[in-house]
């Protein structure tokens, strides 16, 4: 091992990637703008509101008072049509998925149901839709369930059966604190993934390798100096990734060892799985190509972007054995749980796996020409 | 000690096999210090294959090579120092400039004093110091891979298809960088498949053909043993001088502009074939007497001769 030959090719390294506009795009700025966007919409998921039109065709203090609950719920932003309108064709010519409707009578209705104690009073609200529309299943769900509210507080008496909710975090966490960890996780694989496929592809395709296999370099050289300014990008895009998370969306992750233990892995695991992936297709396009084949099933069934939970069962069972899952779980586990046990097993799965490939790119890549 | 000096390089049955094909055969040849060397080959011959198992890119089936008199598939560290080297279509980090890419060598090469400067002015990349190596032409590209192969001032300069792809100015230009080092004393290992490029820098040239080196010698001597007759060249001739001249027993090639070339085995046919013409009355505008080039005793050698129209052959530059 040779530092100054290492440091040679870091400071090539880095002054390639601060000129490349689209690597510093890809490596740093995309997955920030991925927090950005995903977190954003996400952000007060559990308060999320909805517009909703009434037509109140009752025009009484009791369908007045109606319109006026479901406006304080904060759930819906109320807007209300005139009650001569038609509301069918109002929602076609203003393109409304959902108006509620409030016939006439609600009132009458609901006397006859209070004093009068019947069992039996029942009234029908109605609701115009569009059902190509994909927010109205939410709308009506949640219409459903403040109706089954006030439908029980009608009734006088209080539910027999109802929810007690314990967390098993410590803290109530956000969709944002789950979402950073596979973020980070993502962001490292896919510069490592591709760092090592160019590094290997690209500089081999064009006759680079060449020129230093007849140089001092040697073989450990070339791959601690790949390792050492992969592992700075990580470094880089991590600590960019959760400044921006604290600074916009104040969260509150666990930072611990484990994630640069968790950062270090997925570094070892993606630049051994690169080397691989340059041995096998050594034209710098299809070593690319093969990597994105690789690199967006991991991203989308890995657990990055949604919880592994919410796939069918056989692409659970695929998931698990994906490297990225055990990455996104274990720094999961880290950051937002705060579970070292579980941390430490994930660790273990991806520090085999970052082992076995890792020796295996070793061995498959070289800068002299005939043993590739 | 001394065959060290006398002979950097020493190629004994040097044979490489990619597969069922047979890329280098069973090639023998030593290289002087201080001499430029040339392999001379179409594509495919073997050139690059040779050069680049003796600068260790690549793994010989069998055979012995050795540098500075150590084995080259052993001793790469020992030598690595002493030789600097340009590949075939030189390429480097495209983002990097001319200077740092020079930079980036002699630090590899740990010459912490190495004339930067002077390398940028030999290259004559001045103008371009600051440039980076993806805005750089093919030619410029070329140069700064000679400079990069003189970063550690190297015993043996190995140049692989150094002018491939530059004008004829730039070529030029590139010779006389060549030539300057020549005159410094180093060892050049020159491939190419110009033959002007050849016979103008070599003091040796190898013609290698089908993996196997068919003559070896200077390239005057090599014209004389090979190619041991002249050409007669006729611009603008008349068209029955053709016919005169194949009644004579010649074989004249006449191309589209008029000009007719006989290959002669006597000088005295010259005057023959002269006297011939005016006495028939046909004019011509000029005349050109010369010995074959290198071309020719390449052609011949290798057996293109056959798949090439003469008058092309003996005419190409």
């Amino acid at each position: 091992m040779n530092l100054r030959v290492i440091g040679a090719n870091l400071v090539v390294d880095i002054k390639s990637f601060y000129r490349e506009k689209t690597a510093v795009f890809f490596r740093i700025a995309f997955p920030v703008i991925l927090i950005l966007v995903f977190g954003t919409i996400f952000m007060d998921k559990d308060d999320l509101s909805f517009d909703l039109c009434v037509q109140d065709l009752d025009q009484t203090k009791s369908s007045a008072q109606l319109v006026q609950t479901l406006t304080g719920s904060d759930r819906f932003k109320i807007t209300t049509i005139a009650p001569d309108l038609n509301a069918a064709q109002y929602a076609k010519d203003h393109k409304l998925n959902l108006i509620l409707g409030i016939p006439a009578g609600f009132e009458k209705s609901l006397m006859q149901k209070m004093i009068i104690a019947d069992p039996d009073a029942s009234f029908a609200l109605t609701v115009v839709y569009d059902p190509s529309a994909s927010a109205v299943t939410t709308k009506m769900q949640v219409l459903d369930a403040m109706l089954a509210v006030a439908n029980q507080k009608l009734s006088g008496k209080p539910p027999f059966l109802h929810l007690v909710k314990t967390s098993i975090l410590a803290k109530k966490y956000r969709f944002i604190e789950f979402f950073i960890p596979g973020i980070i996780a993502m962001a490292v694989m896919t510069s490592c993934l591709f760092g090592a496929v160019n590094v290997n592809a690209e500089l081999r395709q064009k006759g680079v390798l060449r020129k230093l296999a007849t140089t001092p370099i040697t073989h450990t050289d070339w791959i601690l100096s790949n390792i050492l300014y992969q592992f700075l990008l990580a470094a880089l895009a991590t600590v960019v990734i959760l400044l921006v998370s604290y600074a916009v969306f104040h969260v509150r992750l666990q930072i611990n060892a484990w994630l640069p233990v968790f950062v270090v892995l997925d570094v070892f695991a993606f630049v051994g799985f690169g080397m691989i992936l340059t041995r096998v297709a050594r034209e710098a396009e299809s070593a690319a190509a093969a990597a994105n084949a690789f690199m967006f099933p991991m991203m989308f069934l890995s657990g990055t972007f949604f919880p592994v939970e919410m796939m069918p069962g056989f692409l659970q069972k695929f998931a698990r054995i994906l490297p990225l899952y055990y990455v996104n779980e274990g720094l999961r586990a880290s950051m937002v749980s705060a579970d070292n046990t579980a941390a430490l097993g994930y660790a273990a799965v991806i520090g085999v796996f970052a082992a076995v490939v890792f020796v295996l790119g070793i061995m498959t890549t070289t800068l002299n020409e005939d043993r590739t | 000690m001394t065959k060290e000096i006398e002979h950097v390089i020493e190629v004994e049955h040097l044979t490489k096999r990619y597969g069922a094909l047979l890329a280098v055969n069973d090639l023998s040849f030593t290289v002087r210090r201080g001499e430029v060397f040339a392999f001379l080959g179409a594509n495919g011959a073997g050139k690059t294959t040779t050069v680049e198992i003796i600068e260790t890119i690549r793994t010989p089936t069998s055979g012995k090579v050795c540098l500075f008199g150590l084995d080259v598939t052993k001793k790469k560290r020992e030598f690595i120092h002493r030789i600097g080297v340009l590949p075939q279509g030189f390429n480097s980090f495209d983002r990097i400039t001319v200077r740092e890419t020079l930079q980036y060598y002699a630090r590899l090469f740990g010459c912490r004093n190495a004339d930067l400067d002077g390398l940028i002015a030999l290259a004559d990349l001045k103008d371009k110091t600051h440039e980076q190596f993806h805005k750089l032409s093919g030619g410029l590209k070329q140069r700064l891979g000679i400079a990069v192969a003189l970063v550690n001032d190297p015993e043996v300069v190995f140049l692989d298809e150094p002018t491939t792809g530059l004008d004829p100015h730039a070529r030029r230009e590139v010779w006389a960088v060549l030539l300057d080092l020549k005159n410094k004393g180093k060892t050049i290992f020159l491939t190419t498949h110009y033959m002007e490029e050849a016979e103008f820098l070599a003091d040796r040239v190898a013609i290698l053909s089908k993996g196997r080196i068919v003559a070896l010698d200077s390239p005057g001597h090599l014209t004389e043993s090979h190619a041991n007759y002249l050409v007669l060249t006729l611009q603008a001739v008349e068209e029955r001088a053709s016919e005169i001249i194949r009644k004579m027993g010649f074989a004249p090639v006449q191309d589209n502009h008029r000009n007719i070339k006989v290959r002669l085995e006597r000088a005295d046919d010259v005057q023959k074939i002269l006297n011939a013409i005016q006495a028939s009355g046909a004019t011509f505008r000029g005349l050109d007497v010369r010995k074959p080039n290198l071309e020719e005793v390449f052609l011949s050698l290798t057996g293109e001769a056959g798949r090439e129209d003469h008058a092309g052959g003996w005419g190409a530059e």
